[in-house]
């Protein structure tokens, strides 16, 4: 059980243009498309339906297979709770009525939600694309290209390298906690809630001294290696005009739905 | 924000996988989304200038370290009745052991990356996301502490304004994420905001213990650390260690 094994298998390595593509092309594009779905109002089916199209399509390129993006959309979804009593708040026609607590349903209230959830998991996809298409490593790449203050970009590189190894650290401080919390079965162990959230607690403080020395051997190791404060990538190539030109048409068409949904 | 992380770490059998304070794409109208763009760039930058200034080039090292710290408590939970369980959310404790600029940033890193990597929270929304668990969250959790435990002094002040601050700033993060969904009509206030509020109010009771716990546990073995007001307490600076 490897920390490392849930930080690392997000992208998923395929030979396929699609990863091939350069991150600070796929970024924004992800974004912008993102951010015409999120332009799409209650009730457009046919709008949703179009925008899904060009997704589709990206998605067989990227030879990942509908079941592996499937699973993995599948994790946002629970939200929705949020949205489910517009069902019953949202004035309109009269859809059901839920039989014992006489709650009335209705058509304008299922729409708004179904809305949701269809622009909801359309945007996943898009980020599940993007997630399995491109190393970690090239999409923080373009964050810094992209203007990501140099700071931020390089606490978020350090958060991705150490997770792995301060949580097999808490990792193994859990498992410590576990081996003496022997329970008999049935029979409450462990004292009360107050006192189990202290233990936490204490495991919580320890790990954080843990961290403030580890981060001082790292501070200490860097400026051996000559750190002054800037994050060096080993090459930069350029970025290639064609895939420019497909992101563009790819952001493009997701625009145009929503702009003739408006006008139509 | 009751599982940051969660979903990540759900398949190590470790995390709770409940309802979420990060927010996916989908729900949020334009508008309120493109202004938690606004917040977070503004104060992520400004933080990041000052953190810069006050701890140069061990800033990267430091707080790349702290955000896996908060990453790695959150694994950390605790069984508390009918299977569920009680996990740390950290952004208090953040701010109460670092200091609000440089938790911002620790903050901002922590739910960015779940969000690119995990789906753990949208693209778009990815700004106000960060405004709410990045920002929010941690300049109530650091004024209610600074507060109290000037009102209260000494070691039971400091105990009881962290429990405090945690707390709240959980309430508070929760009630906001209410109204920002309401404004983005995806959801009923008068039904979201008294839920997200109740529901909540328990999980900070939670929030509170650990933080309150860890902040007392710090002060036992390494006096020194916490808290100086401040941007970085006086052991990050190397001045107490």
């Amino acid at each position: 059980m490897s920390v490392a094994s849930v930080l690392g298998d997000r992208y998923a390595e395929r030979d396929s243009a699609v990863h091939r593509a350069d991150a600070r092309v796929k970024l924004p594009a992800a974004l912008l498309y993102i951010l015409a779905i999120a332009c799409v109002p209650e009730g457009a089916w046919t709008a949703l339906a179009l925008l899904a199209a060009p997704i589709a399509v990206v998605a067989a390129a990227a030879r990942l297979g509908p079941l592996f993006i499937l699973r993995r959309t599948f994790l946002a979804l629970p939200f929705v709770a949020v949205a489910v009593p517009l069902i019953f708040t949202r004035p309109g026609t009269v859809a059901f009525e839920v039989p014992v607590l006489g709650w009335h349903g209705t058509h304008e209230g299922l729409t708004a939600v179904a809305t949701i959830l269809a622009r909801s998991w359309l945007s996943v996809t898009v980020a599940v694309l993007l997630t399995a298409s491109t190393p970690i490593v090239e999409t923080l790449r373009a964050l810094r290209v992209l203007g990501t203050p140099r700071l931020l970009v390089g606490t978020v590189f350090f958060t991705y390298r150490y997770f792995d190894v301060i949580g097999s650290e808490a990792v193994r401080m859990i498992r410590a906690r576990d081996s003496r919390s022997a329970a008999l079965p049935g029979r409450h162990a462990g004292g009360r809630v107050w006192w189990r959230a202290t233990v936490v607690g204490h495991m919580v403080g320890s790990l954080f001294a843990r961290s403030l020395d580890r981060s001082e051997r790292v501070y200490a190791a860097m400026q051996a290696r000559g750190f002054t404060g800037e994050l060096r990538f080993l090459s930069t190539p350029a970025v290639r005009g064609v895939e420019v030109a497909v992101a563009a048409a790819f952001v493009l068409a997701g625009f145009a739905v929503v702009l003739g949904d408006r006008l139509a | 924000m009751m599982s940051i992380g969660s979903m990540a770490l759900a398949p190590l059998g470790l995390g709770p996988v409940g309802p979420a304070m990060h927010i996916p794409d989908g729900y949020m109208s334009v508008p309120v989304a493109i202004a938690g763009w606004v917040v977070t760039v503004g104060v992520v930058a400004y933080a990041a200038r000052r953190a810069e200034r006050e701890i140069s080039d061990r800033a990267v090292p430091l707080m790349g370290v702290m955000a896996a710290f908060i990453f790695a408590t959150q694994m950390m939970n605790f069984p508390v009745a009918g299977g569920t369980s009680g996990h740390l959310l950290g952004g208090a404790l953040a701010a109460i052991l670092l200091g609000p600029w440089a938790a911002v940033i620790v903050m901002a890193a922590v739910v960015g990356l779940q969000a690119l990597m995990f789906q753990d929270g949208g693209l778009v929304v990815m700004g106000l996301n960060i405004a709410n668990m990045g920002i929010l969250t941690i300049f109530a959790g650091y004024f209610v502490y600074r507060f109290l435990a000037g009102v209260i002094p000494g070691r039971v002040g400091a105990l009881a304004a962290s429990f405090v601050a945690a707390w709240a700033s959980v309430v508070i993060g929760s009630a906001v994420v209410a109204v920002e969904l309401a404004l983005s009509g995806a959801s009923p206030l008068g039904v979201a905001l008294p839920a997200m509020i109740g529901v909540h109010a328990l999980i900070g009771v939670g929030e509170g213990l650990i933080t309150l716990a860890a902040v007392s546990f710090i002060r036992a073995t390494n006096p020194g650390l916490v808290p100086t007001p401040g941007l970085a307490p006086a052991g990050l600076n190397g001045a107490a260690r």
